[in-house]
């Protein structure tokens, strides 16, 4: 689920570029520190959007950095259990498949994936059903529901399931033709 | 044990009994190697030993076997497992027959012993005897655990879909699940392999799937749904009673025998204010042994209360030494310390007895003491009196104590080493009776040697108020 939240970071900044634009450069290196990190508690950082404020700076000893206690609005993605997402096979393998719903990794286990689906080894390993009409390669797009969560400090990883009403394969071409 | 606890422990019994049978009812502690006959088939013993132990507190694990007729080792066997099952807690510890007489003397206390059961070996082997006891509280928690288990795998097993599935590795035999993939996946082949030995890993099949009909085939998949449902529902029907004394059980308070240590002393020490410590003659007279054997050790503190005396000479030391009665002295000390006053000691005597008893015979004080406060606490109260009066004492011979002072230290000076001693002693008995513990502490460090030493300098400036200095003078020279 993504949410447009306000957060706070305390930048350091090199006293070089104290000067005219001092505060571009401070914008520019927050999305550079920022943009596309993962918190467990609020999520992936997906994109700045606007400054709140910018707090005084105060000049390091010894240093001469001055940090900024920035405040800026900005996209933040989560997963949580329960929620359905539509994702892209990055890979497949005997034991399941892995999707990405962008930056978020999953893995549905092929105990999760419908019974009647079955794997294929070969160069391109896939599940299909046994009359071909639907299958999961890498690059095929899926839609799960994610089932179970596991949020570190600074990584998200959820398991997901296909076996389920309206779940699976909607990237079939006979279908988005 | 208070009474409204008593009320509460029937219902904890009532509690481990059901779960017994509903849980232990067909535990049997034999390895699997040995062939079952009907013989050595001991499936429900688990059963009646944790029905013995609802009627014991702590009880030593062969008095429990002799009293059910079983072998020590299958016991032992069965307490093993119900210890790994955290339904009881054990405790070992090395004892020779004196201590085994503290726990009869406990046992003795409950009521619900057999009293006095080895009064006779008198046996000085240091044996490890075991003991275990129930423990209500985790209990309690065990049993809703393994209740709350019990319908999640089943619930799980039935919806089958928000399972999270597990690996384990067969090698090592560690578990992970299917939130571990990212880390378990290898670029080589499309298996998951173990993170520490590299084996390659195997899912869990369905727990309860594997054991009947494990095909994907349709009807199987029905069928076993139907099995699911009625095993839930058996479960919850059978184990309806069980439930409900949880429920009974859960605004209860959990009664509690502590350690094996705090649940002796506290029993014996019931005893004691029972009035049932004096009638006792093997346990008083141990506890005159033991008021015995300090006597050196007694003699030892006059040496330094000598010296302490000493100390008082320097009036300023010595007021510091007044104004110190803040520094009451903590109840292991009076007991500790056999050198005290006799009114103090005349005070404390019985609780010296009893403490002294069951100090002699555990190495841990410290458990003891913070077990015994509470006996202490109106002997301290006690003793607090007779402190303020040694205190307005004190005063008063201080005022008399100033001009004596000088005369006494005159003597001192004509008498030799020898005597001045003699007279410290004395003089500290009088004066000084209610900071002894204090002196000792403090002037643990000078040796005897120092009195003769300390004495000529005395001898050498004979004002009072010089010797405060001097001390500090040893002290260097000591250092």
């Amino acid at each position: 689920m993504f949410f447009h939240i306000v957060l706070e970071r305390n930048m350091q900044l090199h006293p070089r570029h104290f000067g005219r634009d001092l505060r571009d450069k401070l914008v520019t290196k927050l999305m550079k520190d920022v943009e596309g990190t993962c918190s467990g508690r609020h999520g992936f950082i997906v994109a700045i959007t606007g400054i709140e404020n910018v707090g005084k700076g105060l000049i390091r000893d010894g240093t001469g950095f001055v940090t900024f206690p920035v405040k800026y609005q900005c996209v933040v993605f989560r997963p949580f259990k329960g929620e359905i997402l539509e994702a892209v096979v990055t890979m497949v393998n005997k034991m399941g498949f892995f999707a990405e719903a962008g930056p978020v990794q999953i893995f549905v286990s092929n105990h999760l994936i419908p019974d009647d689906m079955e794997f294929q080894t070969g160069d391109m390993p896939n599940y299909t059903t046994s009359d071909g009409s639907v299958k999961i390669q890498k690059e095929s797009e899926v839609r799960l529901k994610i089932i179970g969560t596991r949020v570190d400090a600074t990584e998200i990883f959820c398991i997901g399931t296909i076996k389920d009403d309206f779940l699976g394969v909607i990237s079939d071409p006979g279908a988005t033709s | 044990m208070g009474s409204h606890e008593a009320l509460s422990v029937e219902p904890f019994k009532r509690l481990v009994k059901l779960a017994a049978r509903a849980f232990y009812d067909d535990i049997t502690t034999k390895g699997d190697k040995q062939p079952k006959t009907g013989r050595s088939d001991n499936r429900g013993i688990a059963v009646v030993v944790l029905d013995a132990l609802t009627r014991r507190q702590w009880v030593r694990e062969e008095d429990l076997a002799k009293d059910l007729k079983l072998h020590s080792k299958q016991l032992r066997r069965t307490l093993r497992f119900f210890e790994e099952e955290k339904l009881v807690t054990r405790d070992h510890r090395k004892e020779t027959a004196k201590g085994a007489k503290i726990y009869s003397a406990a046992i003795a206390a409950t009521g619900d012993g057999q009293p006095g059961g080895r009064e006779g070996d008198e046996k000085l082997k240091m044996h490890t005897h075991s003991y275990c006891c129930l423990d209500y509280a985790q209990i309690y928690d065990v049993v809703r655990y393994r209740l709350h288990r019990m319908k999640k795998m089943l619930k799980d097993e039935l919806e089958s879909k928000n399972t999270v599935q597990e690996y384990i590795c067969p090698n090592c035999s560690k578990r992970y699940t299917a939130l571990d993939a990212l880390r378990l996946i290898s670029p080589h082949d499309e298996y998951f392999h173990c993170e520490s030995c590299d084996g390659i890993l195997v899912a869990e099949a369905d727990k309860l799937a594997a054991q009947e009909l494990g095909d994907g085939d349709d009807s199987a998949r029905k069928r076993r749904q139907e099995k699911l449902k009625d095993m839930l529902q058996n479960m919850e029907e059978q184990l309806k009673p069980l439930i409900d004394q949880l429920g009974r059980v859960k605004d209860l308070t959990v009664p509690e025998f502590g350690s094996l240590q705090a649940w002796e002393l506290q029993n014996a020490a019931g005893r004691a204010a029972n009035g049932d410590h004096g009638n006792d003659p093997s346990k008083s007279s141990q506890g005159l042994g033991f008021g015995g054997t300090p006597m050196p050790y007694v003699g030892e503190t006059k040496v330094e209360v000598a010296l302490s005396g000493i100390d008082g000479k320097g009036e300023n030391i010595k007021s510091e030494n007044g104004n110190a009665p803040s520094k009451v002295l903590p109840p292991w000390m009076i007991r500790q310390g056999m050198e005290l006053s006799d009114e103090q000691r005349g005070e404390t005597k019985q609780e010296a007895k009893m403490a002294g008893s069951s100090i002699a015979l555990e190495s841990s004080d410290d458990k003891n003491t913070t077990d015994e406060k509470d006996d202490v606490k109106n002997i301290q109260d006690e003793y607090v009196k007779a402190y303020y009066a040694a205190l307005l004492e004190r005063q008063r011979e201080q005022e008399a104590h100033d001009d004596s002072q000088q005369q006494m230290s005159n003597a001192s000076t004509s008498n030799g080493v020898a005597m001045p001693t003699e007279r410290q002693v004395g003089m500290k008995s009088k004066l000084a009776d209610e900071y002894e513990g204090d002196d000792v502490e403090w002037d643990e460090e000078p040796p005897a040697g120092n009195t003769a030493k300390n004495f000529k300098v005395h001898d050498l400036n004979v004002e009072a108020e010089a010797s405060d200095e001097e001390e500090d003078d040893i002290d260097w020279e000591e250092g």
